[in-house]
């Protein structure tokens, strides 16, 4: 692998573009930000620079960085811990495999989300289909009406897992990204290779499906949504 | 600020914390706008709930002797396990990638095999490119990089749909795109070296052929 100078191409774009556009807008006090969100460009480029040059102390250091959200990104895609290690550590391989070809368009790390993501989604269709293969009874799996719910009911997270699971691939990565892992709609249009105009779109969709899905049916008539 | 019911639903689309303010005012005299307000608030404050960051003990050493193991593999066998590592690359495009390899190595082997003057001995240096050989491989190298961005451009769209065959596509793109940029990196440090210099234009090719696939499919 050639070497690495000490000006990465990607460092101007990086201190110059990157989240001086969108700020979370958020409805006043209701989120927290998870504190890895402002990821610090220069961290993120001393981690490209340190991976690019097959130092495997810079994989060490975003596994630190950005590990545990990676693997709770794919806990929550794939549904279950030992399928998330999985598919963090394939991540791992195929950002070192593909390293060399990381130019700088978009941040390190959401560069290796997108790997991540792209990741789940395949374990996602080969665990379908073998599923599909092992048993016809694919219909038990499913779940026939999702459990109301409300903030202070304790099986939330449960009911949530499973209203997910009904919204299509696009809008559970969306959800998860931004209201779970707290991703801005910049990123997250980077990592799914879609605009920061569908990355919102589609977030909204999103909760609007979990919402019919977990409310109970008397709101209907009050919404006036439309 | 100002905000009525109609407003409502675009401000939770993308409201400034400006409009988000006005509509929470609002909110605060209209039972249907607190009532949708609350629901949506929840959403987000339910989804705390999806957030678990506790350590896995064993998985950095688990990736880290991986990682290891795929470094320390000598450099030569590199690409030919881009192929076999990549389970999901379903078994055709491996042997797809495999023949075009063997084809273009095949290829160049004659190639070299005439271009040899007699005196050359059969080592290495017979397989370095001659400068005129050098200059043409540049020149078909700079066409099929301008044939593919170009194709790469009009390709996007289609690619980027969420079909499995779509996604697929992307994983053997961003396959071939790692092969591109390690042998690109090698015979950057070794300009003349004939075998990487062909794997190279192999892939450029491949890559050509995978994006008019995804365009034909499109049609
Ligand atoms: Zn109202």
């Amino acid at each position: 692998m050639g070497s690495v100078g000490l000006t990465l191409p990607w460092e101007h774009r990086i201190s110059g573009a990157v989240r001086t556009g969108e700020r979370r807008v958020e409805p006043s006090e209701s989120r927290m930000e998870t504190e890895q969100v402002a990821a610090e460009p220069s961290q993120d480029a001393a981690v490209a620079s340190a991976c690019l040059s097959g130092n495997l102390q810079g994989y060490e250091q975003l596994y630190r960085w950005q590990g545990t959200r990676m693997k709770n990104l794919a806990r929550n895609l794939l549904g279950s811990p030992t399928d998330a290690e999985d598919a963090v550590q394939e991540t791992f391989l195929k950002i070192q495999r593909s390293i060399a070809s990381f130019r700088g368009q978009s941040s390190f790390v959401t560069w290796s989300f997108r790997i991540l993501v792209n990741t789940c989604h395949d374990l996602r269709r080969a665990r379908l289909r073998r599923k599909v293969q092992a048993t016809e009874d694919v219909e038990s799996l499913l779940p026939g009406s999702v459990p109301r719910a409300t903030v202070s009911h304790p099986s939330l997270r449960m009911a949530l897992e499973r209203a997910l699971e009904r919204l299509t691939a696009h809008q559970r990565e969306v959800f998860l990204l931004y209201e779970v892992e707290g991703f801005r709609h910049a990123e997250i249009a980077g990592m799914l290779e879609i605009s920061e105009t569908a990355s919102k779109n589609t977030l909204f969709q999103a909760k609007r499906n979990l919402r019919a899905l977990l409310e109970p049916p008397r709101s209907a008539g009050a919404g006036g949504a439309r | 600020m100002k905000i009525s019911c109609e407003g409502r639903e675009r401000i939770f689309l993308d409201g400034s914390t400006e409009e988000w303010k006005a509509l929470e005012e609002h909110a605060a005299s209209c039972p249907v706008c607190a009532e949708e307000v609350r629901a949506w608030k929840q959403l987000s404050a339910a989804a705390a709930e999806l957030r678990n960051y506790r350590e896995a003990p064993a998985l950095w050493a688990r990736i880290e002797s991986s990682l290891r193991e795929r470094q320390n593999a000598p450099v030569r066998g590199r690409f030919w396990r881009h192929l076999d590592l990549w389970p999901r690359l379903s078994q055709s495009w491996q042997m797809a990638l495999a023949g075009a390899m063997v084809l273009v190595l095949g290829v160049s082997g004659s190639y070299l095999y005439t271009h040899r003057t007699p005196a050359n001995s059969p080592d290495a240096t017979a397989k370095l490119l001659k400068s005129s050989a050098l200059a043409e491989v540049e020149r078909t190298e700079r066409e099929y990089t301008t044939a593919i961005d170009k194709l790469a451009a009009d390709a996007g769209p289609q690619l980027n749909s969420e079909t499995p065959l779509m996604a697929n596509y992307r994983e053997k793109l961003m396959v071939l795109d790692s092969a591109i940029a390690e042998l690109r990196a090698q015979a950057g440090e070794n300009p003349s070296n004939a075998h990487l210099r062909y794997q190279l234009l192999a892939m450029y090719q491949e890559k050509q052929q995978t994006l008019e696939e995804v365009l034909e499919i499109k049609r």
